[in-house]
């Protein structure tokens, strides 16, 4: 692979790796960098100035930063379904291979159409969708969304689903340091020394943080040796951790942080079972953020042209990548900070076009230094810059005596200052407070436990964030008591001067940005400034300054500084936006972490799954579970056609069913009895001991809460059950009961759910299957067993199981329950033990259809809005006992007459289909909410009576027996007679479950 | 009619697979044990009954009943905190539902959890790494010393886990899932140490 198109890298120097060259390609053009290198520097290297375009106006633009701040320089990373929009370029590790593509152009970035938005731009001002498309309100839909979002927009997300694994982690320390740079190194040294657990988190592949362009001297040996040192003294502790390619994106409360770890995306594919990316959750006793400072623009007009940068920036790609961003360089600055740029281009053989600073004094070296080079140094401000997708062309200068000057070059380095890293601080509502000498804000406290230190404080110089750094990390570590010393301060000598000059805007005729991202000029500023969108909030809502992925990193400042000057305010008295988490964008794939596809949520299994999945059944998601829901034969031609043939063989001989899914809960102690009064509505507490009884549970509120059957094993031993979805709810419930309400009661509970496989066998035959399974000695009959009978018995074998004389199918039945671990083997003896009676396992739906014909209410009718009144079971509401709900179960609203309740309904039409849904009106009147008399709640088809039978609640119901209504369906268009019925279609007088 | 013979499954016998999972290269960084023939009784004392358990289980098991986050190796049985009040004994099959039916009669309510959960193993070098993406608990040794336990929820799933004796100088660590979630953790727990390359030992008998 030949450097070949390498035009701008530098012969020598960088911290790149010349033996390791990488081919990649940008919009299909095939080029070279080396190992070390970002796409932006690779880019940069191949001299290359436009990378993209702008949201709104689809204004060329190039690399600004060299950091996540980097506004300008999205692109689409790699291909197929692992293509990723609005990466920045800046941040993206160079690799072989690496396909990357700019956005938000067409056909092509060199020659964009919707660039013609520019012409447009008067009519493309703040406000502008507010105010142009409101009328007519029809055409939004169809016109103008469309429309639009081909217009503006970033990146394209990849349709298919990502291949990548992510995944979610947690970790624990005393100090987190956020920031590996001078003063976060110099943190977590001295926390570690004094013997505190840390983790050091960085956002870079490399530590060192500005060290790693900007060198220094420290410790009296060059910057790059001692961040060598101290990594090496770091990692021989055993409890300190450093984390590379991670950033602290949020503080959340108690000391809980968010960290995303980058883990491959530096390589094109992930090595097999490793994660693409891993979000951290830190929690620490102390935080230190040593997140560094970031320098900000300056606007005047066509700050945006690609060739101009931050100065720090063209530092970056100079020092560090070896990579010139201009040939020949202009720098605009307004501090002393801004010239190391020029000694870093000087050093690397760069010329420099000339310096226009804003300050009317320069030190006596940087004038040495002008004349010694041959550059002109003017006292004013750029005025504007001309250029387009090739780069600058003429620098106009506005001296500070009125006159002009211009410069050429073909780069422009600028530096308006530098604004601490404030968001992670600021991310509890604690807003910055503004400092006069540096012009910036900087963190005012934090949340609790947490520290600013270094530049992310508003400390510039290498000696400061190296001292201050030292002191945070010793301090935190003190404060939790560790004793160790924290060893003496790194030093450096180089205490430079930041001698800073707020200049924010240079008025002038040409679009000067504020917001690069967001396409914001200050001409917007202006204009929301006059319609009244003077409240920073309204400024960034109204504007769209500071918003999407950078989150106005390099604008927010400017655009206060702006507003504060339009409406006579200073800029702390204009305030700062509300900063929140994350500090830098975070992939939807990383939040989700593991939990996706079928990881999307645990699964629960019931004892008989594996041998049910044998038989082929069909399963349904039921909450967590997976519940059989009909077990198909070969030939059968729909789930209809399964469902009848489970439930007649059922009816007419005997079926099994799993229903290890209901909640059990075993109610212990002396008070048992007592408690149970008290949560159900009925009385339990005069259950005899052997025997099963009905439940039903209120809310507070006096509406149905749950129901299920409750036995009583011993005195002081109940066994209850609750729905499969109300299970874990239930528990809760008791245990607040217990514990809160009813703390002088002395019961304990026990959540029993998964100790026990529970199946229901029910049909005429169930008697002689269960001979086959229980032992010789145990009496069956209905006088030894009789119905609602609950005891111990002993299988044959030797296992002992609990039977249980209950009946949800309105057929004679058993629940039978073993230890879990029997589950599979009960139901594979069930098989085989049956075969000769024609024994059938059935799944949820003919459960379902049993207990409709049956007239038995489920969680349909058990919606959070029924009275048991309403239910039907109002007179099991005891008159003798409080309970749960009672009182509040008297109310008028609750008592009307008129309310809606269970009845059965049947087609008048017995070949007619009923549906779920249906609204019942009375005959003769026109639908409408006024005439509305209440609904269809749950439908089977019977084959026991060969028709649609459904549940309904309806207003007068029980009064209304017999009434022949109308099933209204005006989602399926239907409207068809029905009849009002007694619930209870089959076996009302319960001969066939009593025996 | 024959007697029936009764066989028995665990929680995970159906996917438990002996061998290696996930990174082929290297040694194993995680290994992995389904436990099994166990007895598990939640011991919760009645009202005001606490003082009494705890002597009581001093009596029968020769060490106190643990009333902080603890797993308590006494004679014959693991005795392992799982709330106020309230403990787990980890026992090998045999009588040990009887033995605490008659250690805490008219002092605390008995529950048999045998079936209810699954008993899983965590040990090798990377098995701190394997929880730290499942668990949000601090198991540093210093925070989570042998014998530490803690009733806390894996994956959205509650467990009791705890902290065993060291294994050839690696920390050995327990956990007692709910046996119905327990193939989803399992899996999920595959899935995250897949990068560290797992043990999957035999199944075996749970020793105390």
């Amino acid at each position: 692979m030949s450097a070949g198109g390498q035009t701008h890298r530098l012969a020598s120097g960088g911290l790149i790796d010349r033996g390791k060259p990488l081919g990649f390609s940008f919009d299909g053009q095939t080029m070279s960098g080396y190992a070390g290198d970002t796409l932006a520097s690779a880019l940069i290297a191949n001299g290359v100035k436009l990378v993209g375009r702008s949201f709104k106006y689809h204004r060329p633009r190039g690399i600004l930063t060299a950091g996540s701040e980097e506004p300008n320089a999205l692109v689409e990373l790699r291909s197929g379904a692992r293509r990723e929009p609005n990466t920045r370029a800046t941040t993206v590790e160079l690799y072989d291979g690496l396909v990357a593509a700019s956005q938000n152009r067409w056909p092509s970035l060199s020659f964009d159409l919707l660039s013609v938005n520019q012409l447009a731009a008067p009519i493309f001002v703040a406000g502008f969708y507010y105010k142009t498309f409101m009328w007519p309100g029809a055409l939004w839909e169809k016109f103008y969304e469309p429309l639009i979002r081909r217009a503006a927009g970033l990146g394209r997300a990849a349709p298919e689903s990502d291949p990548d694994h992510y995944e979610k982690a947690w970790a624990h320390c005393d100090v987190l340091v956020a920031g590996g740079g001078p003063a976060g190194l110099a943190a977590a040294l001295a926390a570690g020394r004094a013997g505190a657990r840390v983790i050091l988190c960085e956002e870079d592949a490399t530590l060192g943080g500005r060290l790693l362009s900007d060198g220094g001297t420290i410790d009296s040996m060059p910057a790059a040796d001692w961040v060598a040192r101290a990594v090496e003294e770091l990692g021989a502790m055993p409890d300190v951790r450093i984390m590379t390619r991670t950033t602290v994106t949020s503080a959340f409360d108690h000391g809980t942080h968010a960290a995303l770890e980058r883990v491959n995306d530096h390589v094109p594919v992930p090595p097999e079972h490793q994660p693409r990316q891993r979000l951290w959750r830190i929690v620490a006793k102390r935080t230190v953020v040593a997140a560094g400072a970031l320098e900000r623009p300056v606007v005047f007009g066509g700050n945006d042209v690609p060739g101009v940068m931050l100065a720090s920036a063209v530092r970056t790609y100079i020092n560090r990548y070896a990579a010139a961003p201009a040939k020949r360089l202009a720098l605009f600055t307004n501090n002393d900070d801004g010239w190391k740029t020029v000694d870093a281009a000087l050093a690397s053989g760069l010329t420099i076009a000339g310096v226009v600073d804003a300050r009317a004094e320069v030190s006596a070296g940087q004038r040495a230094l002008a004349s010694k080079h041959g550059f002109a140094v003017l006292n004013g401000v750029v005025d504007h810059v001309d250029g387009g997708k090739a780069g600058t062309g003429k620098i106009a200068v506005a001296l500070a005596g009125g006159a002009t000057a211009t410069l050429e070059a073909d780069g422009l380095a600028v530096s308006g200052g530098w604004n601490p890293s404030v968001g992670l601080t600021s991310q509890h509502r604690g807003r910055p407070k503004w400092r006069d000498d540096i012009a910036a804000f900087v963190p005012d406290g934090g949340p609790v436990g947490m520290v600013a230190a270094g530049s992310a404080n508003g400390v510039f110089s290498l000696a400061g964030c190296l001292k201050e750094g030292h002191a945070a990390g010793a301090a935190a570590a003190a404060d939790l008591g560790f004793g160790n010393s924290a060893g003496a301060a790194p030093s450096s000598d180089d205490d430079a001067t930041y001698a800073l000059k707020p200049v924010w805007h240079v008025k002038g005729k040409k679009k000067a940005f504020v917001d690069f991202q967001n396409d914001v000029t200050a001409s917007d500023v202006a204009l929301a400034a006059l319609e009244g969108f003077q409240s920073v909030e309204h400024l960034k809502r109204y504007t769209t300054l500071g918003m999407a992925t950078d989150q106005g990193k390099t604008s927010n400042t400017q655009g206060l500084a702006i507003m504060a000057e339009l409406t006579g305010r200073s800029i702390p008295e204009t305030g700062t936006t509300i900063y929140r988490p994350p500090y830098v964008p975070v992939a939807i794939g990383a939040l989700a972490g593991h939990h996706r596809d079928e990881n999307f949520h645990s699964v629960r299994l019931t004892p008989s799954h594996h041998w049910a999945a044998e038989q082929g059944a069909v399963f349904v998601d039921t909450g967590l579970w997976k519940r059989a829901q009909w077990y198909p034969k070969k030939g059968e031609k729909d789930w209809l056609e399964s469902v009848t043939r489970e439930v007649k063989a059922v009816r007419s001989g005997v079926g099994f069913c799993d229903v290890s899914t209901l909640g059990k809960i075993d109610v212990h102690g002396p008070d048992a009895g007592a408690f149970l009064d008290r949560v159900y509505i009925n009385t339990f507490s005069s259950l005899a001991v052997g025997k099963a009884r009905y439940g039903l549970m209120l809310r507070e509120d006096g509406i149905v809460y749950d129901d299920g059957t409750t036995s009583r094993l011993a005195e002081d031993h109940y066994f209850l059950t609750t729905t499969t979805a109300k299970a874990g709810p239930v528990m809760q419930h008791l245990e607040f009961c217990r514990q809160i309400l009813f703390p002088e009661l002395d019961v304990q509970l026990a959540s029993v759910s998964d100790q026990w496989a529970q199946f229901s066998i029910a049909g005429p035959k169930v008697r002689d299957l269960l001979k086959e399974i229980v032992d010789p000695s145990e009496d069956l009959s209905n006088e030894g067993f009789p119905f609602m009978a609950v005891r111990e018995v002993l299988l044959r074998g030797g296992v002992k199981a609990r039977l249980f004389r209950i009946s949800f199918s309105g057929e004679m039945a058993f629940e039978i329950s073993v230890p879990a671990r029997f589950g599979d083997a009960l139901v594979r003896k069930l098989m085989t033990a049956g075969e000769k009676f024609g024994v059938t396992p059935y799944g949820t739906e003919a459960l379902g259809v049993m207990r409709v014909e049956k007239g038995h209410v489920a969680g349909p009718e058990l919606n959070g809005m029924t009275t048991a009144a309403d239910l039907g079971l109002g007179k099991m509401m005891s008159t003798k006992k409080d309970f749960i709900g009672r009182v509040m179960a008297g109310r008028e609203a609750l008592v009307a007459p008129d309310r809606m309740v269970v009845v059965g309904i049947k087609p008048v039409d017995q070949s007619r289909r009923l549906r779920s849904g249906a609204h019942i009106i009375k005959k003769g009147e026109v639908p409408s909410p006024d005439t509305d008399g209440g609904y269809v709640t749950s439908v089977c088809f019977s084959p026991t009576f060969d028709q649609w039978l459904g549940l309904g609640l309806v207003t007068h119901g029980r009064e209304r027996i017999g009434e022949i209504a109308v099933a209204h369906d005006p989602l399926r268009g239907e409207d068809y007679e029905v009849e009002l019925c007694n619930p209870v279609f089959y076996d009302p007088e319960g001969g066939r479950q009593r025996g | 009619m024959v007697e029936l013979d009764w066989t028995a499954t665990t929680p995970l016998s159906r996917i438990h697979v002996a061998g290696r999972h996930g990174a082929a290269q290297g040694a194993a960084g995680v290994t992995l044990a389904e436990l099994s023939d166990f007895e598990l009784v939640q011991v919760m004392a009645r009202r005001g009954q606490w003082g009494a358990v705890a002597q009581a289980c001093a009596e029968a098991y020769g060490k106190a009943a643990p009333a902080r986050p603890q797993a308590v190796t006494a004679q014959g049985a693991l005795l392992v905190w799982s709330g106020p009040d309230q403990f787990l004994i980890l026992s090998p099959r045999g009588a040990a539902v009887e033995k605490a039916r008659t250690s805490f009669s008219g002092m605390a309510s008995l529950s048999e959890q045998s079936d209810g959960r699954s008993l899983i193993r965590i040990s090798g070098f990377q098995a701190r790494d394997l929880l730290a993406k499942v668990c949000s608990l601090d198991l540093h040794p210093a925070v989570f010393p042998v014998d530490a336990a803690a009733a806390t929820s894996i994956d959205h799933t509650a467990v009791n886990l705890w902290r065993g004796e060291d294994s050839s100088g690696e920390a050995v660590f327990f956990l007692l899932v709910f046996a119905t979630f327990a193939e989803s953790l399992w899996r999920t727990m595959l899935d995250s140490g897949a990068e560290y390359g797992i043990a999957i030992d035999a199944s075996g008998a749970w020793q105390p």
